[in-house]
């Protein structure tokens, strides 16, 4: 445009003038304005439509008219509803119709018509109602303004704010993920969260957390995968990933986010797994990544699909699938990643806690093998406890006279202990050079059978029958490891841990097994040197003792000797009984100085040096002072006390004398007493004359002797020994010496004897 | 106590011995919907009407967007207030989606019920195989768009107002389009739970009278729809109103009364 820039720009008409200065303009204006009101309605800038109450257009303008393309005679009788989009006809009926009916009006309803060529006029729509006197719905008069522009800002302001409403979703996610893991104490922990999270988020039917069992770049080969947590996916669907896992997809699973689509060329790839996919109603899965810095743990598996019975119908196509958006996929990397440092973070906590585990395990061992009696015992209850704690079957071997011997074999699981037990009936005696045990204590070494190929093969090898390797196979076993136990050279036996999936053997548990076995070998060394020992001194002792005292008329007689309860020591004590000529009998109870073979062996020379030197019946003084002036001949290594006494069973005549050793009781009636029977130095003493007492036993009455064992209990001094003695002797005493003998040790010796104990006793009738 | 009362806006008028008729409105408004018909039954039942969660005057801050991502928990809100009243043979009118929401009640905790009315009722809108809704996804997709466009109008020109200006009750008075007002995230997700659920299979085992009330020409719930309900509610009773359009009890609040009426009378 030129000239001048001052200038107004030229009317429609014929004038620059202002039109108040013209009058034929003012009266042309005057015209339009009080011009035809039915062409303001025909031609105002906005649609103008009257309806009936259902919605039937009964007038209608020609603005409409024009932008819509319909002649008024096509909309005359057609309801405003059909022009509307079906949004638009849903949101006629759910918020249009009750808003007139209810307030009367609607402003600003944004609307779309629809032109005759199927094009969309974006409009706001304001409406009334016209009700008679009675409020009943007459008309509802409709203004529609074209809002093209505006509603373009706004759906493109509304796409924005989906935008930001999606990415803020998305953000919510991690941060919830992120707060969840944080929490997590466990792979399971983890594995709860990211497949929970992770479904929801992709809306997936299913989803899993498939991870890498022992290192994912070990160069031995293809990983194993182990779902850890799976969620909405069905028992095939995931034995088949599974299977397809553990072949040729265990790398290409672990190298990238991607989607494996249910189509034909998976059909022919993998037609186990697209069937269990078609029978889940899953149309694709996506495969994400979990990772920490560049090491691969697994992957995540979301499954989507139609949605199933409760869900929302999908807007999508039945069928299709959409990959993942980037937004999502972005998302996708993000849970990958932080369910990897998650699981790094568990996996050394784990580390940390097992080891924690170990050092007290292997404290609590120390401690039961330290309290524990005897072998059989203890090994039984070492392996309950390696079963209860450590490793899923823990198997104990020992060499004995037979060989190599199972001693014990524990399995974790009570209900597969009996499959563990019908197995080692068949292999009770271990022949096979191949057995790892055998293996470990021929080599003097550890051997580790790391996985369930190497546990089969040697399983083959050493079956005896199809039956074992049944149930070998049964048992599941993922590892064993057999450590030697060896001590001086000398072979004790091997300890065996296996483990399953459930609980595999690490690193870690082959040091706890041979620090057990360490530990273990110790013991049974001592054991068995303690065992060798304490039956030989048994054995000795007993071989030593009268088998039973000799049947004296009008005496009933008892004699008692218990072993100390602890260790192998064996004591000196000893009695005898010898029918003199004459009717007489000789007594004796004595006690050997020290605890041990030589004083056992002591106690037999003395026993028969005083049963020779009994022969001619002296009285017991006699006796005495021949023991002590001859001691020296007889070189015995220990000195003794003893009692000794003869006594007549026809009269009661009864003579006491004492080389040291404690007074005899004298009991019945409800009574007892101590003789006053002084004692002389004992046996190996330098000699002083020794006193014999003198009395009489009466008829029922009963003459204890014992040794210092029955009075000595722990913690007592023996005073008090003895005053119990008498207590217990004077209600126990009623003619029966037997009887006698078994109250006094009930009562005056608990569970534990720190010493021998001699007891005779006899009633006379 | 009282919680469910709140949030559910729950009131109650009638006669308190009467039986127990619960209205419950569809998607889009609120229990004024049933404002012509309701309390043509005050004088001989016990009227409670209510607000789903989300919807009129019900507590906002109730709504839980994963407890509403299904009609179950609109259901379970359902049942909450059925056994917060202490009401039982409870005749449940459900207009729209509520008919279904009934559906999802009564199987829920049937000993509560005693009839079901059902207005304008379609267990499921998408077209299925052997099935007809009345409406494709890419229907659907449009509808879901044409909600939010005039959601979007709505949180721009009356969010500021409302929020801005509590202490000046005027403004909210003028608001318009008052009464079908709902936050536009809470709708859009109201829209999609309406329009995206199959109740097809809940429609079996229902025990309880049945009235199917089926507008002519209903765009929403088109006949083939409420015959298809008919059909698989075995002994339900299916009337045809003359009133056109979705909202006969707007529309024709007298039929629709008399129609309900009908069914109760024995």
């Amino acid at each position: 445009m030129t000239g001048r820039s001052d200038a107004p720009p030229p009317g429609p008409d014929d004038g620059s003038d202002a039109p108040r200065s013209d009058p034929e303009a003012s009266s042309r204006l005057a015209r339009l304005l009080e011009g035809d009101p039915a062409d303001l309605y025909e031609n105002a800038p906005m649609g103008y439509l009257s309806t009936l109450p259902d919605g039937r257009i009964v007038k209608v303008n020609r603005t409409f008219c024009a932008w819509t393309g319909r002649a008024p005679g096509d909309l005359l009788g057609t309801r405003l509803q059909e022009l509307l989009t079906v949004g638009g006809r849903v949101f006629h009926e759910t918020h249009i119709v009750p808003l007139l009916r209810m307030q009367g009006a609607v402003r600003e309803i944004a609307i779309d018509i629809t032109r005759i060529d199927g094009s969309l006029l974006a409009c706001l729509l304001n409406a009334v109602e016209l009700r008679d006197d009675d409020g009943t719905p007459l008309l509802i008069r409709a203004t529609l303004f074209e809002a093209t522009a505006r509603r373009r800002y706004e759906r493109e302001l509304l796409a924005a704010q989906r935008l930001a409403e999606e990415s803020e979703a998305r953000s919510r996610v991690v941060q919830k993920v992120v707060f969840d893991l944080a929490a997590a104490t466990t792979p399971e922990d983890v594995a709860t969260v990211i497949v929970q999270r992770g479904r929801a988020a992709m809306k997936a039917r299913g989803a899993a957390l498939v991870l890498v069992e022992g290192e994912a770049d070990d160069p031995r080969g293809v990983p194993q995968l182990r779902p850890v947590r799976s969620d909405g996916l069905s028992a095939g669907l995931l034995r088949r990933l599974r299977e397809a896992a553990g072949s040729r997809l265990a790398l290409e699973l672990v190298q990238g986010l991607r989607s494996i689509v249910l189509d034909a060329r998976l059909r022919a790839d993998q037609p186990d797994l697209a069937a269990a996919m078609v029978a889940d109603g899953v149309t694709d899965l996506v495969v994400v990544p979990v990772s920490a810095d560049s090491k691969r743990l697994g992957v995540l598996v979301l499954a989507r699909g139609a949605p199933g019975r409760g869900d929302l119908i999908s807007l999508d196509e039945p069928g299709s699938s959409r990959p993942p958006s980037p937004a999502e996929v972005d998302l996708l990397w993000t849970l990958g990643r932080q369910a990897g440092q998650a699981l790094e973070r568990v996996r050394l906590h784990e580390q940390t806690r097992l080891q924690g585990e170990r050092a007290a395990f292997l404290l609590e061992a120390a401690r039961l093998m330290a309290d524990a009696d005897d072998v059989s015992e203890t090994v039984q209850r070492l392996a309950g406890l390696v079963a209860s704690r450590l490793a899923t079957v823990c198997a104990i071997e020992l060499v004995t006279e037979q060989g190599l011997t199972r001693a014990v074999a524990r399995h974790r699981d009570g209900a597969r202990q009996p499959l563990l037990d019908r197995l080692r009936a068949k292999d009770a005696l271990l022949r096979s050079p191949l057995h790892p045990a055998v293996r470990a204590l021929r080599e003097g070494r550890t051997q580790w059978m790391r996985d369930r190929e190497e546990v089969r093969a040697v399983v083959d090898a050493v079956a005896v029958d199809d039956e074992f390797r049944d149930l070998a196979e049964q048992l599941e076993l993922t590892a064993t490891v057999s450590v030697p136990m060896v001590v001086d050279g000398r072979r004790l036996g091997v300890m065996t841990f296996a483990g399953d999936r459930q609980r595999p053997l690490t690193a870690a548990d082959v040091e706890v097994a041979e620090q057990l076995a360490l530990q273990l070998s110790q013991v049974l060394d001592k054991a068995q040197r303690f065992e060798l020992e304490e039956r030989t001194s048994h054995t000795l002792q007993a071989s030593l003792l009268p088998p039973s005292p000799p049947d004296v008329p009008g005496l009933d007689t008892a004699v008692r000797y218990v072993a100390a309860t602890h260790g192998v020591d064996v004591g000196g004590d000893f009695y005898d009984l010898v029918r003199l000529p004459g009717e007489q009998v000789s007594l004796v109870v004595g006690d050997v100085v020290g605890h041990d073979i030589t004083a056992a062996a002591t106690m037999g020379q003395l026993r028969t040096v005083i049963r020779a030197m009994s022969a001619d019946g002296p009285p017991p003084a006699v006796l005495v002072d021949r023991l002590q002036r001859s001691w020296g001949l007889y070189e015995l290594q220990r000195m003794a006390t003893a009692l000794f006494a003869t006594l007549d069973p026809a009269t009661g005549g009864l003579r006491i004398a004492s080389a040291g050793h404690l007074p005899p009781v004298l009991c019945g009636s409800g009574r007892a007493e101590y003789l006053p029977v002084r004692p002389t130095r004992m046996l190996g003493a330098p000699p002083v004359p020794a006193e014999e007492w003198a009395g009489e036993l009466p008829v029922g009455a009963t003459l204890l002797l014992f040794t210092d064992g029955l009075v000595e209990s722990t913690g007592a001094d023996i005073d008090t020994g003895l005053d119990r003695l008498l207590e217990v002797a004077a209600k126990a005493c009623a003619g029966d010496p037997g009887e006698l003998c078994d109250r006094l040790l009930e009562e005056l010796t608990g569970d534990h004897r720190a010493d021998d104990i001699a007891l005779l006793a006899l009633t006379r009738r | 106590m009282g919680s469910v009362v709140a949030r559910n806006r729950v009131s109650v008028s009638g006669v308190p011995g009467g039986r127990p008729l619960v209205f419950s409105h569809g998607f889009g408004c609120d229990q004024t919907l049933w404002r012509l018909v309701a309390p043509c039954f005050a004088d001989d039942h016990r009227v409670v009407l209510f607000d789903h969660v989300g919807s009129g005057q019900s507590d906002l801050s109730a709504y839980d967007p994963d407890k509403y991502g299904s009609l179950a928990g609109y259901a379970n809100d359902v049942v909450e207030i059925c056994q917060e009243l202490g009401l039982s043979d409870v005749v449940f009118v459900g207009h729209s989606v509520s008919a279904m929401i009934g559906v999802l009640a009564y199987h829920r905790a049937p000993e509560l019920f005693g009839a079901l009315v059902m207005v304008g009722p379609s267990p499921r809108y998408v077209d299925d195989v052997g099935y007809v809704g009345g409406f494709s996804r890419a229907d659907i997709a449009d509808l879901l768009d044409a909600l939010d466009s005039n959601h979007l109008g709505w949180s721009a020109q009356m969010a500021p107002v409302i929020m801005g200006n509590p202490d000046r009750p005027e403004l909210a008075a003028e608001l318009t389009n008052s009464f079908c007002r709902t936050a536009p995230d809470i709708a859009r997700q109201f829209a999609r739970v309406t329009f995206l659920s199959d109740n097809r299979a809940d429609l079996q085992g229902i025990e309880v009278p049945t009235l199917v009330l089926q507008c002519s020409e209903d765009p929403i719930a088109p006949s083939p729809v409420g015959e298809y309900v008919h059909r698989q509610i075995p002994g339900s009773e299916l009337v045809r109103l003359r009133a056109t359009g979705h909202v006969p009890q707007l529309s024709a609040p007298e039929e629709t009364t008399a129609a309900i009426r009908a069914f109760l009378t024995p």
